[in-house]
């Protein structure tokens, strides 16, 4: 069984907090298996951008489409399974600390079962197996009955990314995902978003603080600056004169405040 | 790719076989078996203590009458003793508490196992507030009337006795689970133990204990209503007198004054609190 993927078209969306226009009337069309990085200085308006897509954040004024579905205009169960399509990876991970980490795998099928058994904490036969073959193909099974909040954060980001991969999403949204990881820990998680859009073929729309990391595994790079599109290319054109163009400093500024690099590893089969 | 769809009885075997761990299931055997206990447990409870439905009915008339004689609420003649007694209430329960705060802050930091380290003497602390915490405000109160005489000195004494092991257990708790990470800034930063406790812990705790202190304001008032009923001074007297006599109406009356006064305790602390979360 294969769930249709569609294109994401995002028209004229714009998000106004009192005076501060964080995100400006964007335009944006992401076809159906891309991996989009979206680039920008701290206050740029990514997280902003994000959020609206997955509608944690209401749009001041413009759409959101996924294929024939007006995102902008979906109330609640319809909302609820909207949110479950576009998973969402937090750069804090979110985990739930004092659960174990299969338990927060599962967290990933609350929307796709009865309330009654999910407030009791009964999980199928079949969900436990999904979960089982998420950890294991991160490699994370050894520490499957461990408590989330003893793991490292590049382990804590895979169980995210685990439990988001249970939702049966249709797009992963992932905002600064490795900006509070060490490089290791850092390649480690975007080499799993790289398999994940590969393999699976789903959408991937990440935030990155890191030039390098976006040029070195996105399909497409997006900058944004003070809420605006000013540079959408493939990440070959990304060049150091480019940003210097765009942004008016050299990418060591653009760096400043100071987030790992990560390079991409050799591919895991 | 992982798909419920593709998740057949083959994938669930080698999954079990993977980690057999994460099937382990509930035993619903032993989950009836627990249940059927605790139904037996009950009705046994009922049997000892008499509980019939003539009884259960009988009581529930006299409370219907009593609730009858509650309306209209009156003040009756002695406006000026209800007053008075309930100001003594809620004076004594802030009294208690204020002092009871300042008691349980030392009490509170040598009962957290991050400041005291050795894991014996933390223990033993910790079982000696348990102790004391086990001893209800009633008895102290009933022990000071004898040992300092009718009136409110024995009741702020019994709300200050009870009150100090539970603040200190709660702020004990509350500096253990501190984030450690500023304190951790300071040591890096040469800055000494007792440093790193002033400026790493008590700012994270502040906040938590003012609100537990609060909390407990609210909580003395209103049990401290009781305390005059054994002589500790405050409104507990009042209501315990009319009582005897039956004037449910001025019972009636004093509840709904110590109820608006209790809210308007809790909505002020609710306000203190948003200010200083
Ligand atoms: N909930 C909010 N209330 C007010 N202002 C906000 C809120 N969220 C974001 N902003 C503002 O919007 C702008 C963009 O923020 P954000 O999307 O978080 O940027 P980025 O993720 O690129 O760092 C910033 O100026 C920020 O201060
Ligand atoms: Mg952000």
């Amino acid at each position: 069984m294969s769930i249709a993927r569609e294109s994401l078209r995002i028209h004229g969306l714009s998000c106004r907090f009192g005076a501060v226009t964080a995100v400006d009337e964007i335009d944006l069309d992401v076809p159906a298996g891309q991996m989009l990085a979206v680039i920008g200085r701290s206050g740029a308006g990514k997280s902003t951008l994000l959020r609206m897509i997955n509608r944690l954040q209401e749009p001041s004024t413009g759409s959101i489409a996924y294929g024939p579905t007006d995102v902008t205009a979906l109330r609640g169960r319809a909302l609820r399974d909207w949110r479950r399509d576009c998973a969402m990876i937090f750069q804090q991970f979110n985990l739930i600390g004092r659960a174990d980490v299969l338990t927060n795998v599962l967290i990933g099928r609350l929307n796709h079962r009865p309330w009654l058994p999910s407030l009791l904490g009964l999980f199928t036969e079949a969900e436990r197996a999904m979960a089982v073959q998420a950890l294991d193909r991160f490699g994370l099974l050894d520490i499957a009955l461990q408590r989330a909040d003893t793991l490292s954060g590049g382990q804590q980001q895979r169980v995210a990314l685990c439990r988001a991969l249970l939702q049966e999403p249709r797009m992963l949204l992932a905002d600064e995902p490795i900006a509070s990881l060490d490089p290791h820990n850092a390649r480690l998680v975007m080499d799993a978003l790289r398999q994940i859009n590969r393999e699976d073929g789903l959408t991937i729309l990440a935030n990155l603080h890191h030039l390098d990391t976006a040029r070195a595994y996105c399909d497409r790079v997006v900058a944004l600056d003070r809420g605006r599109i000013v540079f959408d290319d493939i990440p070959d054109r990304l060049t150091p004169d480019v940003i210097m163009a765009i942004y008016n400093i050299t990418e060591q500024e653009f760096h400043a405040a100071d987030t790992p690099v990560a390079e991409p590893m050799r591919q895991i089969q | 790719m992982i798909r419920a769809g593709s998740i057949g009885p083959a994938e669930i075997t080698a999954a079990r076989k993977r980690l057999p761990t994460a099937f382990a299931a509930t035993s619903w055997v032993w989950s009836g078996i627990g249940g059927m206990a605790f139904l037996a447990w009950l009705i046994l409870l009922a049997v000892w203590f008499d509980i019939t439905p003539t009884r259960l009915a009988g009581g529930l008339k006299g409370l219907l009458v009593i609730l009858a004689q509650m309306f209209p609420p009156s003040p009756g003649a002695q406006w000026a003793d209800i007053l008075h007694g309930l100001l003594q209430s809620v004076a004594m329960a802030f009294l208690g508490t204020v002092i009871a705060a300042i008691i349980a802050l030392p009490l509170g930091f040598f009962g957290a196992r991050n400041i005291v380290l050795n894991a014996a003497a933390h223990f033993s602390v910790r079982r000696f507030y348990d102790g004391f915490r086990g001893i209800d405000q009633l008895i102290w109160a009933l022990a000071f009337v004898r040992a300092f005489g009718l009136g409110p000195l024995a009741g702020l004494m019994a709300i200050i006795a009870a009150e100090v092991f539970v603040l200190a257990k709660l702020l004990a708790e509350a500096v253990e689970n501190t984030n450690k990470a500023p304190s951790e800034a300071i040591t890096a930063a040469g800055g000494s133990r007792l440093l790193a406790i002033r400026f790493g812990v008590v700012p994270q705790i502040l906040p938590i204990y003012l609100a537990q202190i609060l909390y407990a304001f609210e909580s003395n008032t209103r049990s401290a209503t009781i305390l005059g009923v054994v002589g500790a001074g405050g409104i507990g007297l009042q209501i315990a007198e009319r009582i005897k006599v039956r004037y449910w109406d001025e019972v009636c009356f004093i509840i709904i004054l110590i109820l608006i006064t209790v809210a308007l305790i809790d909505r002020c602390s609710a306000t203190i609190r948003s200010r200083c979360a």
